[in-house]
């Protein structure tokens, strides 16, 4: 993103939100109570926007959500991340308003939504397929939500205008949403959650229909929105991917109860679980290696060694000591499979009962192990976290 | 909007002022009319001993099945490779032909079976045309035997036939067959391994709608047949008009609906398993030559291997077993269609006969059988009374089946078959122990022979198509939409109005049609409930044919034909141009 774009972004913003939202954004100074920076220097002043007591909803027998608590601050992007059946589309639909909890409380602002419907909610949600009404023209949807707010006529074209502006999708006004591309319709389903301004923002899967670099591009289209809106916006995803490079916090769920939640540094960095550390990226489950794995901590009960695959490395047998070999641990191993992957090669070297990965940067002069080799790993014992089993 | 918060947490609730008209007219009388018919509270069979022991009830009862089985059977070996050709054929070919289809299906059966009485009768186009070629000296009895009973019955269950058929191959995934090719498969082999079992559910549920019309509808076999080649349906309406004695009509019905059961549960069976399924399979390919292509299908599948490999060249080549399907299929539909439509040609011409009894060809050219058609109070004032009743059915039942459509597509699935079974139960059972069944229940309300009362028999007929329809509309309908609505502030009558409704309106304007359509043409329940005080246009046309034959019907019956086109264009204007194509050529233009 240009410059020049960005700032005409702020231009197009300013024009539709000319007083609530204009300290958003790089150029703004951070004073306003939406910042999120100010929320990440002081979390205990500012008063959670969302607040999930000890929520469970069952359906018959089948527990979808299990006494769950979690506090979203104002302005964050959270993400609930789970493989599907983990409940965290529940959780998103209990926050909606479209699933009632069957014990606890959810709140907003300090206020209990039990009974309030979702059409009360105010919330801005942008759907998994969309929800784009097929017999309304874009322009129709973008305005349906300031219709039920009662909004006129000629300020409901004029906040049209600049949406559709901000999305890049000007000369699409009258499409039906049939005629637009995947992306495009993402876009219109963002821009008309947004379009309201409601306080919160809520992704149900927004990219798991697109293609890969579609993705990776709307992922920095959300971003910068959600820099620019400030909105407090809960996000559900499978996609691990997504989840890094989106969120300020983390939820991982799984079987309706959260396993961990932190900033996506920390999950990926110091996952409690083992099932954390499998989910986000890939693992090393340090156990049948045949030896003791050694660290610079000491190793609580009930917990396993694990070890990322780019942190360990991979060279001949012959090859002489580092420098730092009194901080590193050792294992021979033989070659049992290498995957190449463009800017990266992938061994699997199996130690005693244990098959490692090894992620290795391709760069030249480097040797290639081939298929039985033998080879020798090596790792920081500082790197070797200790995860729950 | 307390009470629509309510309803939005129990749906089903939607579906019961359906579910209560329907008790109260049918269900509840038809529980007392079981009872009845076991002498309750004493219970005994002897109503059944006393019907089955009549020989001459034992020769209707298996006539009735023995006609109702060769139409039905008739109609699958003409409807499968109609519809096998229509599906294959190019899209807008297969839009005209199943047009084609339709019209007749939406044509009074009245107006096709008196066509059937011109084209067959003693001086009807075939005598004559034969008389006129000399090949016969005098005009042959080709009316009023078992063979005009089938060729009227399968020419109006044809359409009912075809539909299913091609609705379920239409799904069928085309690249499955040329996958069973590229194994080697030979199109006669790929169509029997892979297509037709894949079909099977259209031909099951293609023969059971057929086969039970066929056995509680009798107006056709009436007509058409002699008077060896009563149906039981017959000899029940009968007595419901002369003697009505309950205990014995209550056990004939019972009877009937008994067969109905039992023949439907042997069929549903024996075609969903996959094992005794060749029977009736082999039965709907005669028209192809049956010994030869059976054995063809056996020996193709020996030399597989060598065929294998010869996979790729199979592929791209067109197939010279097929070009012979470019001719035959074509000749045969067109065979199928001009029997389906030629019948209505015949009655538009009769209609303008100059001629003072029925002959074909008319003699002479007038439009005295209109004049006599608007010029008498009689006919007249039955079709007004008949758009009146349809009006009302079309409303009431409108409402009544969209609002079961909406709340059973909301309820748990369970709940959701079994009151879909229920709401379905008087279109999916013989129309004459409908019949029977409302006759009663409009006693206890004092409403028959009132338009009301016919207005009430119609509507739970009618209401089963609108909720089918709607259903089948609400099922392509994806309930996010309604949450986004409602994330957007939409209240729950909002979102109803403003997303919900615009969405499924084609499913309900065509349930709509399709209710104004069976409350125009239905005559078996309304001759039993009419009490002989109201005369609807079928019940007009009815008593006309089967006394006098005076061509007005003709002049009725042609006006009858050109509704099903208005039908089609109002289904056309609903359903095609709801699509959303219009607006690219304006944003187009405006970009």
């Amino acid at each position: 993103m240009s410059d020049s774009s960005v700032l005409k972004k702020q231009n197009s913003l300013l024009k539709i939100w000319p007083t609530t939202h204009a300290t958003a954004g790089a150029t703004a100074t951070p004073s306003g109570p939406s910042h999120l920076e100010d929320d990440r220097l002081e979390p205990s002043s500012i008063p959670a926007q969302i607040e999930f007591r000890s929520v469970t909803k069952t359906y018959g027998q089948a527990t979808a959500v299990n006494d769950l608590s979690l506090s979203v601050r104002r302005g964050e992007f959270l993400t609930i991340l789970g493989p599907s059946g983990s409940g965290k589309t529940t959780a998103l639909m209990l926050l909606a308003g479209f699933v009632a909890p069957t014990k606890g409380d959810i709140l907003i602002a300090g206020k209990s939504v039990a009974a309030v419907p979702a059409y009360r909610r105010d919330q801005g949600i942008v759907f998994q397929s969309y929800a784009l009404f097929p017999h309304l023209t874009v322009r129709r949807n973008l305005e349906f939500p300031l219709e039920m707010r009662g909004i006129g006529a000629a300020e409901r074209a004029k906040r049209v205008d600049s949406i559709l502006e901000r999305v890049h999708l000007r000369e699409f006004d009258s499409r039906m949403p049939s005629q637009l591309s995947g992306g495009q319709q993402q876009r219109v389903a963002l821009a008309r959650a947004l379009i309201a301004d409601p306080p919160i923002l809520l992704l149900d899967e927004p990219l798991g229909a697109l293609d890969r670099n579609l993705r990776e591009q709307m992922q920095g289209e959300i971003k910068s929105l959600h820099r620019e809106f400030g909105k407090t916006t809960i996000c559900v995803t499978h996609d691990q991917e997504e989840a890094l490079t989106l969120s300020d916090r983390i939820v991982v769920m799984r079987a309706g109860k959260i396993e961990q939640t932190d900033t996506p540094e920390t999950l990926y960095d110091r996952p409690m679980t083992r099932f954390v550390a499998n989910f986000l990226g890939e693992a090393n489950i340090l156990e049948d290696l045949g030896f003791e794995v050694e660290s610079d901590a000491a190793q609580p009960s009930g917990t396993v060694g694990m070890i990322r695959p780019e942190r360990v490395c991979i060279a001949a047998t012959g090859e002489p000591k580092r420098a730092d070999a009194d901080r590193r641990q050792f294992a021979i191993g033989t070659v049992d499979d290498m995957i190449y992957a463009g800017p990266l090669r992938k061994y699997n070297v199996r130690v005693g009962d244990s098959l490692l990965v090894v992620r290795q940067h391709v760069a030249s002069g480097q040797q290639i192990f081939r298929l039985g080799d033998e080879v020798k790993l090596d790792w920081l014992r500082s790197d070797v976290r200790f995860v729950a089993t | 909007m307390q009470l629509l918060q309510r309803l939005g947490r129990l749906p089903v609730l939607l579906a019961f002022p359906a579910l209560g008209v329907l008790l109260v007219v049918f269900g509840i009388p038809i529980v007392r009319l079981f009872l009845t018919s076991l002498n309750a509270p004493e219970f005994s069979l002897a109503n059944y001993q006393m019907f089955l022991g009549q020989p001459a009830n034992i020769r209707v009862l298996f006539q009735t099945v023995e006609i109702s089985a060769i139409a039905t059977f008739v109609c699958l070996v003409i409807g499968y490779p109609t519809a096998y050709v229509m599906v294959a054929a190019s899209k807008p070919v297969r839009m005209a032909l199943l047009v084609l289809v339709v019209i007749p299906y939406l044509t009074s059966f009245l107006a096709r079976t008196y066509a059937w009485i011109v084209i067959l009768g003693d001086t009807g186009l075939i005598n004559n045309l034969l008389l006129y070629f000399g090949l016969i000296s005098g005009p042959l009895q080709l009316i009023f035997n078992r063979m005009a009973v089938y060729v009227g019955m399968v020419h109006i269950m044809l359409p009912m036939m075809i539909l299913p058929l091609v609705s379920v191959m239409i799904g069928i995934d085309k690249s499955l067959m040329s996958a069973a090719r590229s194994m080697g498969a030979r199109p006669f082999t790929a169509f029997w391994r892979v297509f037709f079992p894949l079909s099977l559910p259209g031909v099951r549920s293609g023969s059971l709608l057929v086969f039970v019309i066929c056995l509680g509808f009798y107006i056709t076999p009436a007509a058409l047949g002699g008077l060896g080649d009563a149906m039981l349906s017959t000899f029940i309406a009968a007595q419901v008009q002369t003697s009505f004695n309950v205990a014995r009509i209550a056990a004939a019905s019972f009877v009937l609906l008994a067969i109905a059961v039992v023949v439907l549960s042997m069929l549903g069976l024996d075609l969903s398993g996959s094992a005794p399924s060749g029977q009736i399979a082999r039965k709907s390919w005669l028209p192809r030559p049956p010994p030869f292509g059976a054995l063809k299908g056996k020996f193709g599948e020996l030399p597989m291997p060598y065929r294998a490999k010869r996979w790729a060249a199979h592929l791209y080549k067109a197939g010279g077993e097929e070009r012979w399907l470019k001719i035959v299929g074509p000749a045969f539909i067109a065979l199928v269609m001009a029997f389906l439509l030629f019948p209505e040609i015949v009655v538009i011409i009769m209609s303008f006969s100059a001629g003072a009894f029925l002959e074909f060809p008319p003699s002479g050219l007038s439009l005295q059988w209109y004049r006599s058609f608007f010029g008498d109070p009689a006919w007249y004032m039955a079709a007004w009374t008949t758009i009146q009743i349809g009006v009302a059915v079309t409303i009431l039942s409108t409402v009544l089946g969209t609002l079961a459509a909406l709340g059973l597509s909301r309820a748990a699935p369970q709940a959701r078959r079994l009151l879909t079974m229920v709401i379905l139960t008087p279109i999916t059972i013989p129309v004459i122990v409908v019949g029977v069944a409302t006759y009663l229940g409009l006693i206890d309300l004092g409403l028959v022979g009132s338009q009301t009362g016919i207005v009430f028999a119609h509507t739970i007929g009618a209401m089963g198509y609108v909720a089918v329809i709607v259903s089948a509309t609400l099922a392509n309908f994806d309930r996010r939409l309604e949450q986004a609505a409602q994330s957007m502030r939409a209240g729950p009558l909002q979102t109803f109005m403003r997303v919900t409704l615009p969405l499924i309106r084609p499913g309900i304007i065509g349930g709509a049609i399709f209710a104004f359509v069976h409350s125009f043409d239905e005559v078996v329940i309304t001759s039993l409930v009419s009490g002989f005080s109201v005369y609807t246009l079928p019940l007009k046309m009815w008593e006309n044919i089967r006394n006098e034959v005076d061509p007005t019907v003709a002049a009725v019956a042609s006006l009858l034909t050109l509704l099903p086109v208005l039908w089609m264009i109002a289904l056309y204007l609903t359903w095609w141009r709801s699509r959303p194509q219009v607006n690219l050529s304006i944003s187009e233009a405006k970009g």
